[in-house]
């Protein structure tokens, strides 16, 4: 599946594998190629969903994604998603697709909005493009399965369109076929162009002779081949839409007023900063709110059950063991898993109206001081959720140095959803919300101090902010939802078993009396420097393998010494501390992974190494002025 | 249009425009070169063309084409394009030949008769008809001069006339993305003078930083 940024590519493979992959309104929203199969009419169906791209020529690292999708792999048919809505560039990729001479099929999609709009001659477009087209909407379901069966059924088609070229450049077409002739008629076009699709790269003196070519054409047009090749694309498809399109009226504009105020920035401005209070303020009030009902009904339904079940399965050692299973799992649903799932719905709504990539055009200038353009801010917002999907979606992004910039201040200054939990949901709960706000100003002038430091020191590259703005949609509370229980579903796969593994280690530890042994030798940070049980070492290190651990495994290991109420475990003070040194230091092995796939080992390291050491220190320095007055 | 028997001014005046692509004057020594005459005679020629109100010029600071000279030096290029694409295209004649056959014709042919031509081999928008909705007839029709987006106002549209920048990628993403001679642009907002600008361009609504916006050039109506 190829197509523009944001043309709902990823709906659609949703709508057609029943795989939920994430969609938002925003182009860059999909990075990574995701595959699916279902079985249609007999036929087993390969679905691949790919970044979007404007054009075959692979800008950033996502557009490569698809550019080697093309190159490398043995695909039956190109689906190629249009914007209906916006058919006229749609249209140019389209072209550049068909010309490759792979089998095409086009859905014609967002045409609930579409037909609304225009009257569109599909059968015209189709005879014109010599491809089936189909008209789908991924937000009703309608024509899907429409368009499994054309494509189940082996309708999809080589095009035979030929966009109406320069004179020069079909002679030099022919020329490189004539010079080599396992050359396709698509390749060269785009061999012409400065783009090699083959898989063994083409011969020195092809190469020579297209650079003679180009020389000439700028000789003789005044202008590069490619630009005059789009040029004729852009024409050809002009014509095309005025051909299959008629306008019906033009539609009230109370959308793009709202649009206006967003970017102007006069009332931008304050709607931006509104925006964001908002979200904070219902994160930690209707957090805590949703905290407490989760806990109370965690009680009323689960109650001494585990712990009853565990004594009588395996005695005193199974009653600590499932009592700390207990513990933790009341902590993980009741403190952890409210805040997160409340703020990928706030997430949620900020990506599908539309709204993020109008801030991104607010911040463009401002980011500039940290060395980084509009464009991280996505990242940055998709970072308050997952470190892991945020450090991928600085793809977008071309420069190098950006994308470094940007993965330090995700990393470090960024707290995720589990982060952010534990700050709001454990420090805000037992030191005062006041503390909330003092660790969010302290990240603050961490990612402003990060950037600006490495802005100055990593050698400038120049890079340039370009971005499409949606339409402002209104959103649907269904793909929120299901968005947000992608994300959170590992929570409970993966973090639930985590924990009963942990509590079985601990309380057999403590059974065997070892585990004091073996937090001694770091208990000179933990206890000395940071003034923390010398214990939450544990917990730290547990907070490596997925952030909301360590919350867990400090409940588990309070249980473990038969502390049922953790603030007799610790002081508020060292919650501050806690929650400090946890929103700071080491990123999870997961965002790690990532950043060591989109940066490289040695990036990653130094980033892990800062982070650690930021967090030791700053957390000292609180420690310290902490005891002086508390 | 300037009078019959002046096809040198009006090479002149072709030649220029060739050279000043991008907006900046051209040296008297660089036209020379270019079209292989002396300088002394191409002094003499701007002399004269400055007094009929088709050049600025100035010694020592090179000469460019006025609202009025540059209105016919792209009418001739678009009659040059239309006739060569006609000789390759439909009368399958080589390209050099063409080239000649069209430098000679350009002078000749009249607009009614470029126009006919032009829809025999197709409205394909060629580099002097960027401007133009109808590429056939329309440059004939009042052309101004091409400025960059960051010059534009509020509420301006016009149709993108040429790309210009130093950086490859830039082009190269501003093409893909659409930002193409002879598409129809609109500013719609701008954050602030340094900031980004909000251009509608088809169907959709981009945001450039300045520096990418300061690439486009286009024909403001
Ligand atoms: N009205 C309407 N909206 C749609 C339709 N399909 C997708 N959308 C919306 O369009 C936006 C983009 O959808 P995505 O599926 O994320 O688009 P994409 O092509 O995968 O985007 P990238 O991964 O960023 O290239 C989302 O907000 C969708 O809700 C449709 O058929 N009708
Ligand atoms: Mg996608």
């Amino acid at each position: 599946m190829i197509g523009q940024p944001n043309v709902g590519k990823s709906s659609l493979f949703s709508r057609l594998t029943g795989i939920g992959v994430i969609s938002s309104n925003y182009p860059g929203t999909t990075v990574e190629f995701d595959e699916a199969t279902v079985t249609m009419d007999d036929v087993t169906l390969h679905f691949h969903d790919l970044p979007g791209t404007y054009s075959l020529y692979a800008n950033s690292d996502d557009e490569k994604v698809v550019m080697d999708m093309l190159r490398d792999s043995e695909n039956d048919v190109i689906l190629v998603v249009a914007d209906s809505t916006n058919l006229e560039s749609s249209l140019v990729l389209t072209i550049e697709v068909s010309e490759l001479g792979i089998p095409v099929i086009v859905a014609l999609n967002k045409y609930d909005i579409a037909s609304r709009r225009y009257d569109v001659d599909i059968d015209g477009l189709s005879r014109v493009l010599g491809v089936p087209v189909v008209p789908v909407s991924s937000k009703t379901g309608e024509g899907v399965s429409d368009l499994l069966h054309a494509i189940a059924g082996g309708s999809a088609k080589v095009s035979d369109y030929r966009v109406m070229y320069d004179g020069h450049v079909l002679k030099y077409v022919e020329e490189l076929m004539r010079i080599d002739p396992t050359i396709t008629w698509g390749q060269a076009i785009k061999l012409l162009e400065g783009i090699d699709l083959r898989i063994d790269s083409v011969s020195q003196e092809v190469k020579d002779r297209i650079s003679e070519m180009s020389e000439e054409f700028i000789g003789i047009h005044k202008e590069p081949m490619n630009m005059h090749l789009a040029r004729d694309r852009y024409g050809d498809a002009h014509i095309i839409v005025m051909e299959v399109m008629v306008r019906k009226q033009t539609e009230p504009s109370r959308k793009d007023r709202i649009s206006e105020m967003t970017i102007n920035p006069s009332t931008g401005i304050p709607i931006l900063i509104a925006v964001f209070l908002a979200v904070f303020g219902i994160l930690i009030f209707v957090g805590d709110l949703l905290a407490t009902l989760v806990d109370d009904a965690y009680v009323a339904v689960v109650g001494s059950a585990l712990a009853d079940f565990g004594y009588s399965a395996g005695g005193e050692l199974g009653e600590a063991i499932f009592t700390g299973i207990d513990s933790s799992i009341s902590a993980i649903l009741g403190l952890v898993i409210p805040y997160i799932m409340l703020f990928y719905i706030l997430l949620g709504v900020l990506e599908d109206t539309g709204y993020l990539p109008r801030a991104v055009v607010l911040l463009d200038r401002s980011m500039h001081r940290l060395g980084i353009h509009g464009n991280g801010f996505i990242p940055m917002m998709v970072g308050f959720g997952c470190n892991v999907p945020a450090v991928m979606a600085t793809r977008v992004i071309r420069s190098r140095r950006e994308r470094l910039i940007l993965c330090t201040i995700i990393c470090m200054a960024i707290p995720c959803s589990a982060q952010l939990a534990t700050i709001t949901g454990v420090t805000g709960k037992y030191a005062g919300a006041v503390w909330v706000l003092a660790i969010f100003a302290i990240l603050i002038a961490l990612g402003f101090f990060s950037g600006c430091i490495l802005n100055r020191f990593l050698k400038y590259e120049p890079s340039n902010l370009a971005m499409e703005l949606p339409e402002l949609q209104t959103q649907s509370v269904r793909n929120i939802l299901k968005k947000t229980w992608l994300r959170i579903s590992d929570f409970f796969k993966l973090a639930v078993p985590l924990l009963i593994v942990g509590s079985i280690i601990i309380e057999l530890l403590v059974h065997y009396d070892l585990l004091d042994s073996i937090v001694e030798p770091m208990s000179w940070l933990t206890v000395t420097l940071l003034g923390l049980p010398a214990v939450t070492i544990i917990a730290f290190i547990a907070g490596i393998l997925r952030k909301e651990m360590s919350y867990g495994m400090l409940v588990i290991l309070a249980a473990s010494v038969g502390i049922e109420d953790i603030t007799l475990f610790m002081t508020a003070q060292q919650f501050i501390v806690f929650g400090i040194v946890m929103s700071i230091y080491i990123p999870c092995l997961a965002t790690m992974t990532a950043m060591y796939r989109e940066l490289g080992a040695k990036d990653t390291v130094l980033v892990s190494l800062a982070s650690m050491t930021v967090a030791v220190v700053i957390g000292s320095i609180f420690n310290l002025v902490l005891s002086a007055f508390m | 249009m300037l009078d019959v028997g002046n096809d040198s001014r009006e090479d002149y005046l072709i030649n220029i425009l060739r050279l000043s692509e991008g907006g900046t004057a051209v040296g008297t020594s660089a036209l020379a070169d270019y079209m292989g005459v002396s300088p002394g005679s191409v002094t003499e020629m701007l002399k004269v063309l400055k007094r009929e109100g088709y050049v600025n010029y100035e010694k020592y600071r090179g000469v460019s084409l006025t609202e009025s000279g540059y209105r016919i030096a792209r009418d001739l290029r678009r009659k040059h394009h239309i006739m060569e694409r006609f000789l390759t295209n439909v009368l399958d004649m080589d390209k050099d030949n063409a080239h000649e056959q069209a430098h000679i014709m350009e002078h000749a042919i009249s607009n009614d008769a470029a126009e006919r031509i032009c829809r025999i081999t197709g409205t394909n928008v060629d580099p002097d008809c960027a401007t133009c909705t109808d590429p056939c007839t329309d440059s004939v029709s009042p052309v101004s001069i091409s400025i960059s987006v960051v010059e534009m106002k509020v509420g301006d549209s016009g149709i993108i006339s040429y790309l210009s920048t130093e950086d490859g990628s830039v082009a190269r993403k501003l093409i893909s993305m659409g930002f193409v001679p002879g598409r129809e642009v609109e500013l719609t907002s701008v954050v602030s003078e340094k900031g980004a600008r909000v251009i509608r361009l088809g169907d959709a609504t981009l945001a450039l930083d300045r520096n990418m916006a300061s690439a486009i050039f286009v024909d403001v109506r």
